[in-house]
């Protein structure tokens, strides 16, 4: 490994977010191949619709856990909104989509990630309550499970977006983001890029872990 | 039924009383409904308000057993208003005919008719009068005091609304409802009919019942014509054969009456038997009775004995002994019987009273049980309450074949006699029942002539003729149409008859050829003309129906002579020959003869023929001394009522029924409780449309048991809110000789009634019940095993041993019983 | 081919039973153990192996009590919601108009179940299936009759040409007269099962009187469908769009502050 790279993810952190990509892809998938009828020959080399729906079912029993660890690591870091930095953040778009001369900085997650980090924990909770409801409807409320339907397909259209714009930025849109979630390690330039004002408070605590 | 099922959708006004066809006839709504499409109201009058009452324009309620008050009333609305067809009445009923002066009526004898004596009726004071030459005396403005007609008025003016609604508990309002649109029909050219089933027969006075409607229908003039007539719903499939053939005590088949010891050749017996008459142009048609039992005998005994040898073989009856049902389990529980078939019957169930018929059965020393299931009464033994150690009764178990697993006839309440196939083979070791009785037979004649015994003739002289026969002359196979060519009957010589020549051998074209002096045979001369030289006429399937009445002549074979509405000579204007519905004509004369449905005896038009062959008079019974407990039907509680007194006069109730419940007379379980405060409720029992008799054909049927799985009980809202009884929950049943556990419903459809001022309350089960299931049974390797039950036991456990006084079918259509929540 | 209707004229229905039965029959479908609860009706209601029921209704005003009797099965909406939400096509609509039902295709999903507005489909555990009268195909597709219409002994229920039925059943409510009226036209693009009522719809038991198709089911299948894969597009090109205008963000350590602390 090169020198002077920066920890910026440990091991759990990195296990539980691929869980949970892993699952959520495969559910999104076979979510698709179950929602529109022109996808079902996504279930032809599972072996059919059924299959599928097992597949579906139970790949939704290892996002459960997933997501709960998830928002257990992360809420802190990228679920509490900090102001004013965050507000300033927002009104530049994070120098997204215009130029900006100067990006407000931020922690280690910005405000968009934070967006996204809401977006997925909260969806993700209505997926995993009206997704079990919807495995195991017998029982409940009519009215009650059909709205169960509305739901699910609302959070998978905000979801699928999110993954979207998720997988854009921590890809090409943001080149050398991959390696800070397979490797956990950055280069310094990247993390002052993406997450300077954190980067200050680690050096300033003696906490950053630098690559020798 | 005088008519028939597809006839009904011509009637103007269905009453349907004393039967729940909707619901245990289902498929005479097929024509209830057309007849309602084509304008026809119908009326529904029940205790309880039912799916037949559903879909009726008038329902009334009445309390059980107050029929003939019920319909006493109409008599008296239809005479009060004059709503008689009035020609009819004249010319086709006896209301005319004097009456001996010193008849008296119920309402002037302390609630009796004149004559009674020791439960019987000396029936002489009900003659009617006659001039020197024998013929009634008659009275054509119907004005005389002494004529049938007056009598009649005098006897229903008691039934009026007020008293009737008194005793029924039927409101004033609805009875005068019914009333005013049944007597609609009386109107010429308008037709109503009764559909009534065992509401109206399961009662001490279940004849009358039926005589009070027969009243009304020849006052309306609705015999005979399309539309109209007295309609059985039978509540089996074939119980209109089995009576025709004669399955009880007091007849032989075809309606001859029994020979009695008193009658000891058949010179007596005809002279005794066959009713004479010297009114002018009467047909009298029983005149026939010797050429009818004449072919009888030698159907029975062929010509290798005289006639009147094979008259001295027939069994006879000692003079009043009675071998009815109730009889006969009486006689069984005092020990007076050994052995006992039981075919084709689940008595443990369907008899009444059920805890004596079922002791009864214990103390037999043998039982042959032939049934396609285990039942009730095969397996008593190990019913409730029993202890198997300690009876002594022997069961054999004969298993049967059911329907479908061979050929034969089959009556249905219309009177067709329907051919059916074999479907498919008989499980096991399954016979039919002729089999079985051949087999019987001949080992039972090997034993006589063995052995010898008391008129051994009677059984070893018999003709066994059922089939194709073997080296040693017995039956191989029973053939099934062998036994309906002898029930048709032979020419047993070349006869000559109005020119023709018939040949010894051929089939005797029909009952008007057959023959007194021993050259015709004939099982049943009503029968005779179903299988003839043109073939088996049961087996007819001919969709042909020129009458535009759906009277489907080629389709099977109805009787007598293919006749579809017996009585239709009344169907036309005496005088002028004109159908009185010109609408829907059940015979037409073309100028030389009757088209349409066979004539039944009617001549030429204006010949002045009366139609009713059948009587001697040849009129329709208005009066009719030939029952055992009045001429008039007149009303008397049940033997066991929620009342005091019969509110109409001092006779409680009918006179003339055989009693078992008073000293000296029955068993000690012959226990009655009428006006008994531990038991106030009247109960009725009726049946489901999911079930059959006893449910030994319907409870294994895991459809049938899924929708009615379990014993229940009807029970009015108020009645369970007094007794604290939830929908749904257990209760016991019980009357004074048992109890029975049922689910209560409660309904709104069970109103209490207003009897003379008091609130009595009643309550209904279903008989289809009883303990065996097939959960008991034992299986053999690879049997499928059911996993549907039905749960409960017999309604007959609560119902009384006491029948009617003419017929001795028994009175569970009204009875009392309490109810209460389940003990523990 | 032309639309066929089942007719139900409810003024005719006895109670008998005979369609319950029949269905059983041709569709050989188990008995099941019940227990009486206090009604004639049983089954309680439609099960996987009940596909009609006769509900038993009583009702009393002013005095006088009326028992309804109601044979309850499927619809056959033209605008099913059952076929709507079925994933896996398992659920059609036959050349006649009816819903039918492939049971090789049937996922066991219970979408159907909730989302049909008159309750019919039943799932059933054991076969891990959802089930329901399919107005035996086997038999209209052989020129029969559905097995219920044959057994029904008073014409209650009849079956023929859609066009013929409403008349029939037009002519009918007008001849009772009252509150008797059709049944199942005018919703959810006509049903093929249509009813005569001699009452008010409100009055029968678990009869929706205005069915619909439910509102969470246009939601999720009209507008929430289409929107998510036209916002997942949205994106996706959004996406590429930001890359080729925008460009990527620079994180490669261009920028002056790396350079200077990098230097460090």
């Amino acid at each position: 490994m090169k020198k002077g790279m920066i920890k910026v993810s440990d091991s759990f952190e990195r296990i539980v977010h691929w869980c949970m990509a892993i699952s959520c892809i495969i559910l999104m998938i076979s979510g698709l191949g179950m929602m529109f009828h022109s996808f079902n020959f996504i279930a032809i080399p599972v072996g059919g619709l059924k299959n599928l729906k097992l597949i579906h079912n139970f790949t939704g029993l290892v996002f459960i856990p997933s997501l709960l660890f998830a928002i257990l690591i992360w809420w802190k870091e990228a679920g509490i909104f900090r102001f004013p930095e965050d507000l300033e953040w927002i009104k530049v778009a994070g120098g997204y989509l215009w130029h900006v001369d100067k990006v407000p900085e931020t922690g280690k997650y910005n405000p968009g990630q934070k967006a996204f980090f809401w977006a997925v924990a909260f969806f993700g909770v209505v997926m995993i309550v009206t997704g079990l409801i919807m495995w195991f409807p017998l029982g409940f409320p009519v009215k009650l499970v059909r709205w169960m339907y509305t739901l699910h397909a609302l959070g998978f259209f905000v979801i699928f977006s999110f993954f979207f714009v998720h997988l854009y930025l921590g890809t090409v849109g943001v080149p050398g983001s991959v390696s800070a979630i397979l490797t956990g390690w950055v280069t310094r330039s990247w993390a002052e890029k993406q997450c300077p004002k954190w980067l200050k408070e680690m050096e300033e605590s003696g906490k950053l872990e630098v690559s020798e | 039924m005088t008519n028939h099922w597809i006839d009904i959708q011509y009637s103007d006004c269905v009453l349907i009383m004393g039967s729940n066809a909707a619901s245990n006839h289902p498929i005479s709504f097929k024509y209830v409904t057309k007849a309602i499409e084509n304008g026809a109201k119908l009326i529904s009058v029940d205790p309880r308000f039912t799916q037949t009452s559903s879909k009726a324009d008038i329902y009334a309620s009445l309390r059980s057993g107050t029929d003939i008050a019920f319909l006493g009333g109409m008599i008296n609305y239809i005479l009060e208003n004059n709503l008689i067809q009035e020609k009819y009445v004249k010319y086709y009923t006896n209301a005319s005919f004097l009456v001996n002066p010193d008849f008296k009526l119920p309402g002037e004898n302390e609630g009796v008719f004149s004559g009674l004596k020791d439960a019987t009726y000396d029936k002489s004071s009900w003659a009617f009068q006659t001039d020197l030459k024998g013929v009634v005396k008659k009275d054509m403005t119907l004005t005389d005091p002494n004529c049938v007609y007056q009598l009649l008025k005098k006897h229903y003016s008691r039934y009026n609304p007020d008293i009737v609604s008194r005793i029924t508990g039927t409101p004033k309002d609805k009875l005068l409802e019914v009333y005013k649109e049944y007597a609609k029909t009386g109107a010429v050219g308008k037709a109503g009919t009764i559909m009534y089933a065992m509401g109206w027969t399961q009662h001490t006075v279940g004849v009358q019942n039926i005589r009070t409607m027969s009243i009304i229908q020849l006052l309306l003039g609705n015999m005979g014509v399309a539309g109209g007539g007295v309609n059985a719903l039978r509540g089996e499939s074939n119980v209109q054969g089995s009576t025709d053939h004669a399955l009880l005590f007091h007849i032989l088949p075809g309606y001859l009456k029994t020979p009695s010891a008193s009658l000891p050749t058949l010179a007596v017996y005809n002279a005794k038997n066959t009713p004479t008459t010297v009114e002018p142009n009467s047909l009298n048609w029983w005149k026939n009775t010797p050429k009818y039992m004449a072919s009888f005998l030698r159907a029975h005994y062929g010509v290798s004995a005289t006639l009147e040898e094979a008259y001295g073989y027939l069994p006879k009856l000692d003079d009043g002994q009675n071998y009815s049902w109730l009889s006969l389990f009486d006689a069984m529980y005092k020990e007076k019987l050994t052995g006992f078939f039981s075919w084709g019957q689940n008595p443990a169930c369907s008899g009444a009273s059920s805890n004596k018929t079922r002791q009864a059965i214990t103390k037999l020393d043998w039982m042959v049980n032939v049934n396609i299931f285990d039942n009730e009464t095969g397996s008593f033994w190990k019913g409730p309450g029993m202890d198997p150690k300690k009876i002594k009764t022997e069961v054999f178990m004969l298993p049967c074949s059911a329907s479908i697993e061979k050929e034969g006839s089959i009556i249905n309440s219309g009177r067709w006699m329907q051919w059916r196939y074999k479907a498919v083979d008989s499980p096991g070791v399954a016979m039919p029942d002729g089999e079985i009785i051949s087999e019987l037979f001949y080992k039972v004649r090997e034993l006589y002539e063995k052995e010898g015994g008391p008129l051994k003739e009677a059984i070893t002289k018999m003709t066994w003729d059922y089939g194709p026969k073997g080296v040693d002359g017995t039956v191989r196979h029973l053939d099934v149409h062998y036994i309906a060519k002898e029930i048709n009957g032979y020419f047993l010589e070349d006869k000559e008859i109005n020119g023709t020549l018939y040949k010894k051998g051929s089939l005797v074209p029909s009952f008007a050829f057959l023959q007194d002096d021993g050259s015709t045979s004939s099982g049943n001369w009503l029968y005779c003309n179903s299988y003839t030289e043109k073939g088996n006429m049961a087996a007819r399937r001919g969709k042909k129906d020129e009458s535009g009445i759906g009277l489907y002549p080629e389709w099977a074979w109805s009787w007598p002579v293919n006749r579809r509405i017996i009585y239709n000579g009344a169907s036309v204007d005496p005088e002028t020959g004109r159908p009185w519905d010109t609408e829907h004509p059940v015979i037409i004369w073309n100028g030389s003869s009757w088209v349409g449905d066979v004539p039944d005896g009617v001549a030429a038009p204006g010949a002045g023929r009366p139609p009713f062959i059948m009587k001697p008079h040849g009129v329709g019974s208005i009066f009719g001394p030939g029952l055992a407990d009045g001429p008039f039907p007149e009303h008397y509680e049940p033997l066991e009522c929620p009342i005091e007194k019969n509110i109409l006069s001092p006779q409680f109730v009918n006179p003339t029924i055989k009693r078992w419940d008073e000293e000296g007379t029955g068993t000690d379980v012959d226990a009655r409780a009428t006006c008994d405060p531990r038991f106030p409720i009247v109960c009725s029992t009726y049946r489901v449309s999911e079930h059959w008799q006893t449910g030994l054909m319907t409870r294994w049927c895991p459809w049938l048991a899924e929708m009615q799985p379990s014993m229940f009980v009807e029970i009015g809202t108020e009645l369970a809110k007094n007794k604290g009884i939830k929908n749904g929950e257990i209760v016991t049943v019980k009357s004074v000789r048992g109890q029975v556990d049922a689910v209560a419903i409660v309904t709104e459809r069970w109103k209490p009634f207003t009897i003379d001022g008091n609130t009595i309350h009643e309550i209904g089960i279903p008989w289809h019940y009883g303990w065996v299931t097939t959960k008991m049974r034992e299986y053999v390797h690879g049997d499928k095993k059911p996993e549907v039950f039905t749960f409960g036991d017999s309604a007959n456990i609560v119902t009384p041993f006491i029948g009617d006084a003419n017929t001795m079918i028994p009175e569970s259509k009204a009875f009392m019983v309490n109810v209460e929540r389940k003990e523990g | 081919m032309s639309e066929k209707i089942k007719l139900c004229d409810l003024s005719k229905c006895t109670g008998c039973r005979g369609c319950q039965l029949a269905c059983k029959q041709w569709n050989q479908l188990p008995a099941k153990q019940t227990v009486n609860y206090g009604t004639y009706q049983n089954p309680p209601d439609l099960q996987p192996n009940t596909w009609n029921v006769i509900r038993f209704q009583e009702i009393s005003e002013n005095g006088a009590v009326d028992w309804l009797f109601r044979h309850d099965a499927c619809m056959h909406c033209t605008d099913a919601a059952c076929v709507k939400v079925c994933p896996s096509g398992a659920l059609y609509h036959t050349k006649y108009g009816t819903v039918a039902l492939d049971s090789a295709k049937c996922i066991g999903c219970k979408e159907c179940v909730f989302a049909c507005p008159f309750e019919v489909p039943r799932y059933d555990p054991e076969t891990d299936k959802v089930i329901k009268c399919d107005m035996c195909y086997s038999r209209i597709d052989n020129a029969m009759q559905p097995a219920c219409v044959k057994a029904c002994p008073t014409g209650a229920l009849r079956f023929g040409d859609k066009k013929e039925m409403l008349q029939i059943a037009y002519a009918r409510a007008k001849e009772l007269g009252g509150d008797a009226s059709v049944y199942g036209d005018t919703f959810v693009d006509g049903t093929h099962m249509i009813y005569v009522l001699p009452r008010k719809a409100a009055v029968y038991d678990r009869l929706p009187e205005k069915p619909r198709v439910p509102f969470s089911v246009i939601a999720w299948k009209d507008w929430l469908k289409p929107l998510s894969l036209l916002a997942a597009g949205g994106v996706v090109g959004g996406a590429f769009l930001h890359y080729i205008i925008h460009g990527p963000k620079d994180t490669s350590g261009g920028g002056d502050q790396a350079s200077r602390e990098g230097g460090e």
